[in-house]
Parts: C-alpha cells; sequence; structure tokens
C-alpha cells in the first residue's frame, strides 16, 4: 500500500470510528447494569451485530496502519520491525473474522 | 571551578512541556490503549457466547471498583482519542495550525473529554 493511500484510508477509517465508539461506548456502559438475558437479547438485535462486526474490521484496520507507523517511529531493528509488523497485521485480521464467525453463527 | 553555562540537550524529564506535545504523545498512547479495550469488548462479546454462569462472573469483575476504574479509563481514553483525532482532522484540511489557536483547541479538547466520559457514564448508567 503506498504511503498516501495509507494515509488517506487512515484518515477515512477514523470518521467511520468516530461515531461508531459512541455507540459502542453507550451500549457497553448501559449493559454493563445490565442481567444475561437482557444483554443476549441485544446480542441477537441485528443492528447490533452489523455496527459490531464494522467497528471490529475498521477498528482493526485503524490500529494496524497506527501501529505500522508507532513501529517505523520506535523500532531501529528492520528484523524486529517486520515481525511486529507482520503481528500487528495477523492480529488485525484474527480478532475481527472471530467476531464475524461468533454472530454468523450466534451463540 | 565555575559551573558549566553551555546548554545541554533537552532531558525528557526537565523539557518544558507544552499543550501541544503533550497532547501529541498522550493522543498515541491513548490510541494504543483503545487497542487493549477493543480487546477487552472482544472478550466481552467472547463470554457473553459462553454462556449465563460465565456472563455473571465477568459483570461482577466489571462492577467491582478496579473494573470499573478501567472501564471509566478506557472511556476517557477513547473520548479523548476521538476529540483529539477530530483536531486532526481540522489541521490536516489546513486549519488552525495558530499557535494561539492550537492551544485552545488542545484546551477545548482535553476538557470536554472529561466532559463527555462523565456524561457517558451518567447517560449509560441511567443515573439522569
Amino acid at each position: 500500500m503506498n504511503a498516501t493511500r495509507k494515509w488517506i484510508l487512515h484518515r477515512v477509517s477514523a470518521i467511520i470510528l468516530a461515531p461508531l465508539f459512541f455507540w459502542i461506548y453507550f451500549s457497553l456502559i448501559s449493559l454493563s447494569t445490565k442481567n444475561y438475558q437482557e444483554a443476549a437479547y441485544f446480542f441477537e438485535n441485528s443492528l447490533f451485530t452489523v455496527l459490531t462486526i464494522v467497528l471490529f474490521f475498521i477498528g482493526f484496520f485503524h490500529a494496524k496502519i497506527s501501529l505500522n507507523e508507532i513501529f517505523e517511529d520506535y523500532i531501529h531493528n528492520k528484523k524486529t520491525k517486520d515481525v511486529a509488523n507482520i503481528l500487528a497485521l495477523i492480529l488485525s485480521i484474527v480478532i475481527p473474522v472471530i467476531i464475524l464467525i461468533l454472530f454468523t453463527y450466534k451463540l | 571551578m565555575t559551573e558549566n553555562q553551555n546548554p545541554l540537550s533537552p532531558h525528557l524529564q526537565i523539557y518544558r512541556w507544552h499543550i501541544s506535545s503533550l497532547l501529541s504523545i498522550a493522543h498515541r498512547i491513548c490510541g494504543v490503549v483503545n487497542l487493549f479495550s477493543l480487546i477487552l469488548i472482544f472478550f466481552w462479546l467472547i463470554i457473553l457466547s459462553l454462556g449465563e454462569s460465565n456472563y455473571e462472573l465477568f459483570l461482577l469483575v466489571i462492577n467491582s471498583f478496579i473494573g470499573k476504574f478501567i472501564l471509566i479509563g478506557f472511556t476517557w481514553s477513547m473520548s479523548f482519542h476521538t476529540l483529539s483525532g477530530i483536531r486532526h482532522l481540522a489541521w490536516d484540511m489546513g486549519y488552525g495550525f495558530e499557535i494561539k489557536t492550537a492551544n485552545i483547541s488542545g484546551i477545548i479538547v482535553i476538557i470536554s473529554s472529561l466532559v463527555l466520559t462523565i456524561a457517558f457514564w451518567l447517560l449509560g448508567r441511567g443515573l439522569i
């Protein structure tokens, strides 16, 4: 991915994430006062499903690009940096995919 | 022996902090913290899928003093990073570079992140 495209995608993902952040935090803080039945009911809501999946894919994409920048600044050994970048890439794919599977097969 | 009057290179401990430098590094640190908060949300959903007894235990943990402390910390971190990110987007579009404007927008980000965190908890917990 060239640097300009990366820069633009980083900003675009940030703009998508901002409203999702308000929604997920408000949802989770109110969920923390509710019992299992109410939480499970929330989990079955299709809007919650779609927004959560989008949050995880875009959120980890945003995190991956950011981690690349951070590693670039602070890790000076090229081998270590490459390994760190690969780990960031794996993390940014595996976690959203698990969430997708979790919601697809519904509990 | 006279004291050495030569200037030293700036050590982080004695470097004079400005709002701009403080917010810059805080934005980055909070971004990393937010990654951990997303991982916590990931486990939250996994535990919810594991059934009632596991989830009830998880609720006990997050409603404990330490649990709440961490969640409130995550809420602030996410609020700060989002608001500071909006400030960065304004810069990306070429606005707000004047020192005075940048200092004022920095203070606004700090205060509104605290207000937002309080609002989240009062509204989310149904206290108002």
